[in-house]
């Protein structure tokens, strides 16, 4: 008896090992794919270290916003304001440099400030139980009307510093290779993937999005993750505005409008579920790249803006569709 | 699940196959055209003015524009694009006069010579700056009204934007040729910005219409702002007896010319800006030695010339010869 529910519990870890990695077989083969396909297409400007480089740096944006974005989707919400609250951190960053401020703390300034709009977030739907779309909708729209206001319905112009180094091409020193920022977006999606796989913060996140009530149940308190949870999804747009801000050199109210459904659509297409309990930063990843290459690669061999925007559609719909799939 | 994925993956490259269409250009010049959208007008000329200069050179136009309409990222990413792909120059209308300069050094470093068109950026690395004297054309503004006016009266300019490079030189240039050419003139109200909208534009002078009942003449220097005061003079029920001049065409603005509701138009000429940008870049191509600033020209349209083929021709042109 004992031997056999040990038993069925191993099949079930490994059960669950393998349908991880399915979930993640999908996108993969897809990035593979975008990649062979333009590679072929057109082999001397795709296949360069130089391009390669630049779509590394195309990716940062919607790769921070995605790491924080998938904690939300896997607790099954979701955050609309994403968009909007990387505009208002870049303002910020860029009104406390052209104050003269240091640059660290105009960068921490940004960060909390978009921490903040995440913790509002947090809390609205956690004390008047409104659901995550509206509350994080009515975000989106406070959010970039403040970051307006602020400015004064400018971009502003503000010296850079070395946050402008954080999104170059040409990284100093050398060895780096890709921009600064880039390696940032790794490491902290390296650490946020541990996170979200082997501590309690990830495995409550998961229990949320899977079931709320049985979490309830359980002991998870339920609330202070969500609160914790969309505060990190702001931290992390925070973290995007700031680089927003390196690579545009002012501070624009009027920036990364829709941005919020590029990341939602990198943690969908890397198996993330809307419906909760499932996703993965590697996923999220794998998701954003798999955007950028296929932008990167559009522009690379002519195919019209309209053309692209059908394609980036249909993916959406298609990663979806393989996902149900694989669920039945 | 394995079948359908297939399918979806086989019917991909296709996809991207037929709308690659003839890129494969043999050994002719590549150059990118990259506008600050692509669905106004304005860029339509000059999309049009490319091609025919392309056409003529037997140079091939990329025309890009960014993903999202004015959005300074993605103007910034096309033009990374471009770099990458290694074409042989770029013509860019930047949206921005600081964003858009690092990925534009960006570009020379990489040996690709770059043309700024249309608006300025604030970096000296260009081969040539074709576009409007804007300044001059506030000018032409000015004379038009002071003449219609007589030299006398209460005169009115609504401002676009702050931080528009484009129309504070024109409402410079205006402002300084009324007060300086016309000693009668008195400007009343200089101080107010219409924005971004035509909405906006359209209550910002509905109120300077209620706060100024005795003005004679009107300037805007923008196609909204001329366009959003239009529709208020129509709702006070006083358009046509004030003197008003505007900036850039569109439809509407033609049919108010036509009908007297409008005194004047000043016309910029985005189809020469796109043919000269991209001829001036072969010839830098070529190793001629070129202009550093070129200037596309203005003109004011009126009711009396409004007919004229080369007034036509900038008022509502014919553009479909050179768009497929």
């Amino acid at each position: 008896m004992m031997a056999a529910a040990k038993q069925t519990a191993g099949e079930a870890r490994r059960g669950r090992r393998a349908r991880r990695v399915l979930a993640l077989l999908g996108p993969f083969l897809g990035l593979l794919l975008v990649v062979g396909l333009f590679s072929l297409l057109a082999p001397e400007s795709f296949l360069s270290a130089y391009n390669f480089k630049t779509v590394a740096t195309q990716t940062v944006i919607v790769g921070l916003g995605a790491v924080g974005m998938t904690f939300v989707i896997v607790s099954g919400g979701i955050d609309l304001s994403v968009g909007s609250v990387i505009a208002l951190a870049s303002v910020v960053t860029a009104l406390l440099l052209r104050d003269g401020r240091a640059p660290v703390l105009a960068v921490l300034a940004g960060v909390c400030t978009a921490g903040l709009c995440g913790l509002v977030n947090g809390l609205l739907i956690t004390r008047l139980r409104i659901v995550p779309f509206i509350v994080t909708l009515g975000m989106l729209g406070m959010a970039r009307g403040f970051a307006k206001y602020l400015a004064g319905e400018q971009k502003i112009d503000a010296p850079a510093y070395w946050l402008a180094d954080l999104m170059t091409k040409s990284p100093q020193p050398g060895w780096l290779l890709v921009a600064p920022g880039v390696w940032g977006m790794f490491l902290l999606a390296l650490f946020m993937g541990l996170v979200l796989r082997a501590t309690v913060l990830g495995t409550h996140a998961f229990a949320i999005g899977s079931n709320e009530d049985t979490a309830r149940l359980c002991g998870v308190p339920v609330a202070q993750n969500k609160v914790v949870i969309y505060a990190l999804c702001g931290l992390f747009a925070g973290l995007a505005g700031v680089m927003q801000f390196g690579r545009l050199t002012v501070g624009d109210p009027t920036t990364a409008i829709g941005k919020e459904l590029d990341i939602i659509a990198a943690v969908v297409i890397g198996g993330g579920s809307l419906a909760g309990g499932e996703g993965s930063i590697l996923g999220a990843m794998i998701g954003a790249f798999l955007m950028s290459f296929l932008a990167n690669g559009c522009n690379l061999t002519g195919v019209p803006n309209y053309v692209q925007e059908i394609i980036i559609g249909a993916i959406i719909v298609a990663a979806v569709a393989v996902d149900r799939l694989r669920h039945r | 699940m394995k079948p359908s994925v297939l399918r979806f993956l086989a019917v991909l490259p296709l996809l991207l196959l037929a709308a690659c269409g003839d890129d494969g250009a043999g050994g002719k010049r590549r150059i990118a055209v990259i506008p600050k959208g692509t669905t106004h007008e304005f860029w339509k000329s000059i999309h049009a003015g490319a091609n025919k200069a392309g056409a003529e050179l037997g140079v091939e136009i990329i025309w890009k524009g960014p993903q999202k309409e004015d959005d300074r990222d993605d103007q910034i990413k096309v033009v990374e694009d471009f770099i990458s792909r290694g074409v042989d120059g770029i013509v860019v209308a930047p949206l921005d006069d600081k964003a858009l300069a690092p990925p534009l050094s960006d570009a020379v470093r990489e040996g690709i010579p770059v043309v700024i068109c249309d608006s300025g950026v604030e970096w000296d690395g260009h081969v040539s700056f074709v576009a409007t004297d804007n300044y001059r054309g506030g000018v032409l503004a000015a004379e038009r009204l002071g003449t219609l006016l007589g030299g006398n009266g209460k005169v009115v300019m609504l401002r676009y934007q702050e931080g528009s490079a484009s129309t504070m030189a024109r409402e410079a240039g205006f402002l300084a040729t009324v007060t300086g050419k016309f000693p009668g003139i008195d400007v009343v109200s200089s101080n107010q910005y219409g924005g971004a909208t035509t909405e906006s534009s359209y209550k910002r002078g509905e109120a300077l219409l209620t706060a100024f009942p005795g003005v004679e003449g009107i300037f805007c220097p923008n196609e909204s702002t001329t366009f959003g005061m239009l529709r208020a003079l129509q709702d006070a029920g006083r358009a046509g007896k004030v003197r008003f001049v505007g900036f850039d065409s569109s439809e509407k603005l033609m049919q108010a010319l036509g009908s007297g509701e409008l005194d004047g138009l000043v016309l910029q000429n985005p189809f020469l800006m796109g043919e000269l940008s991209v001829r001036v870049l072969v010839d830098h191509l070529e190793g001629r030695s070129v202009e550093r600033r070129i200037d596309t020209g203005a003109r004011v349209a009126t009711r009396e010339n409004m007919d004229e083929p080369d007034v036509k021709a900038l008022l509502a042109p014919d553009l479909s010869a050179w768009l497929k």
